[in-house]
């Protein structure tokens, strides 16, 4: 057994058809995280217990349960009631993309509102009682200093929390959709080469990953580059000048 | 003390002025008059509630009991009477508080941004003349990590002060600074209470509450022992519970 380079080069295409799934499923789901975190986070930090059990107990339901199991009931399980199937919903349900959504974005959801809620309470208190005091009201103080700053402060979570979220989506191959996991073990079905399109796979999600973690790193420098010492190159210029 | 027949205008007026944390009493019914222009220093041992004090004129702390009238305006808790009484109120904080992801301009010019308020040249023209006025318009463009406490503090004040307001509240400004920075920060506050500034200060600069201060709080126990004027206030102090806090405060003067 050995890595089948033309095997490989042959099924480039179809991998790249499964990758481009695997990236829009973690596009759709990522984005869908970023608008229901927030508030869902505030919801959990609210004074209101109307507001706050519901949220922690959907924090800890869907971080306790496997995606795997998630994406069963949705797409298997949930069509057995009528009501769903007569339901506006159910084109969703029907769909495995859908399906696959919906079972991701849950958990991905769940996760992230304890990694928004954590950076939220990392603002220094007197920051926003400075903002306040200043006149500016309590829903701008949020917009635009506890937001901006909790960014900063929970970045690098952020970070981990997609990157491992994008090799975990692997798993929506059970409900049939095929990403670039289920291409490549279609291909070793055919081929009963399980070397090749796995490792071809493999390097895929590690190009996938690490330009991720490069967006980032830059990401994170440019939001934090209020701690980079002074350019030197001014003061450099000034002493030139003066020489 | 002061005879309540004097035309003065008192910009901040605190009467019973009640506040508990919880089961615990931080303010048990103060009250003091602080006239336009006027600069007030408040002293007193740890735990006291002279942050409590001032934090409720602006309503950082919502009090239980009493009234609390900042030019005019009778506090009552509602956010858009809240809001009117902080823009009369420019506060100073121990830990300076600004904001660290914008530039030190920009620090300046938020508020006056989120508010509405002139336009973007208008507010960076004010902010550069605030910022002069604390001296140091030369570091506008920097982030306040890369200011010394000394200049962060400076720039808090010309934040603050970018809004106008006619009263400001300081809680013990320089405590959180390296010796040789306190000066500057309390040259500027100086330079503000000559200007005409209603000041309410926090601090246990005695040399600037000599100075500067028109009267001096002596605050204990979530209540005021003494108010008096600056030199009455150290040199002849009442109560002996001052008498003894300023002997351990002022080591040097304790037995002249
Ligand atoms: N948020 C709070 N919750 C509960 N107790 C508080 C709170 N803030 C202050 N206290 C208590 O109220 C009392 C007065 O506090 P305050 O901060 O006003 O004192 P202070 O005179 O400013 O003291 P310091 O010189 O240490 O700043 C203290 O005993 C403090 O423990
Ligand atoms: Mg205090």
């Amino acid at each position: 057994m050995h890595f089948d380079l033309s095997l490989a080069i042959a099924s480039l295409p179809a991998l790249f058809h499964g990758l481009m799934m695997t990236i829009c499923l973690s596009i759709f789901v990522l984005l869908l995280g970023i608008v229901f975190s927030v508030p869902m986070a505030l919801a959990r930090m609210s004074k209101r217990r109307s507001l706050a059990w519901p949220a922690l107990v959907f924090v800890i339901f869907f971080r306790g349960t496997p995606v795997l199991v998630l994406l069963y009931i949705l797409y298997f399980g949930i069509a057995q009631f009528a009501w769903v199937r007569e339901s506006f919903f159910w084109p969703l349900f029907a769909d495995p993309f859908g399906c696959a959504v919906i079972g991701l974005a849950l958990n991905h959801v769940a996760y992230m509102t304890d990694v928004v809620r954590g950076s939220l309470l990392s603002v220094p208190r007197g920051i926003a009682e400075a903002s306040l005091a200043l006149g500016i009201p309590e829903r701008k103080v949020f917009l635009w200093v506890r937001l901006p700053l909790a960014l900063r402060y929970g970045i690098r979570a952020y970070q981990n929390e997609v990157v491992g979220f994008i090799k975990g989506t692997a798993i929506v191959s059970v409900v049939t959709i095929n990403d670039l996991t289920a291409v490549a073990n279609g291909i070793f079905q055919e081929t009963y080469d399980p070397l090749t399109p796995m490792i071809t796979a493999a390097v895929m999600y590690w190009i996938v990953v690490n330009l991720v973690r490069l967006g980032f790193a830059g990401l994170d420098r440019w939001l934090n580059r209020h701690h980079a010492p002074e350019p030197a190159s001014r003061t450099r210029t000034r002493k030139a000048a003066v020489a | 003390m002061r005879d309540i027949s004097t035309p003065q205008t008192i910009d901040v007026s605190l009467r019973d002025v009640v506040k508990h944390y919880g089961p615990f009493q931080a303010l048990k019914g103060v009250s003091l008059e602080v006239a336009k222009g006027e600069t007030i220093v408040i002293c007193g041992p740890s735990g006291s509630g002279k942050s409590t004090l001032i934090r409720c004129i602006n309503q950082l702390e919502t009090h239980d009991s009493g009234d609390i009238v900042v030019r005019g305006i009778t506090v009552d808790g509602t956010p858009a009477n809240t809001r009117d009484v902080r823009i009369e109120v420019g506060m100073v904080f121990q830990q300076f508080n600004l904001f660290p992801h914008i530039t030190v301009l920009q620090n300046c010019t938020l508020a006056l941004r989120l508010l509405n308020k002139g336009t973007k040249r208008l507010n960076e023209e004010k902010a550069m003349y605030y910022l002069e006025r604390v001296r140091i318009a030369e570091q506008a463009h920097k982030y306040p990590a890369q200011l010394s406490g000394g200049q962060q503090q400076r720039v808090a004040i010309a934040r603050a002060l970018c809004m106008e307001p006619p009263v400001m509240l300081f809680d013990e400004p320089t405590s959180a600074l390296d010796p040789e920075m306190i000066n500057e920060v309390l040259q500027v506050m100086e330079d503000l209470a000559r200007g005409g500034m209603t000041m309410i200060c926090v601090t246990h600069e005695m040399g600037f509450a000599r100075r500067v201060a028109d009267r001096c709080v002596f605050m204990a126990d979530g209540e005021i022992h003494e108010i008096a004027p600056a030199e009455a206030f150290f040199d002849a102090p009442e109560s002996p519970r001052l008498r003894g806090f300023l002997d351990r405060i002022l080591p040097s003067t304790a037995h002249s």
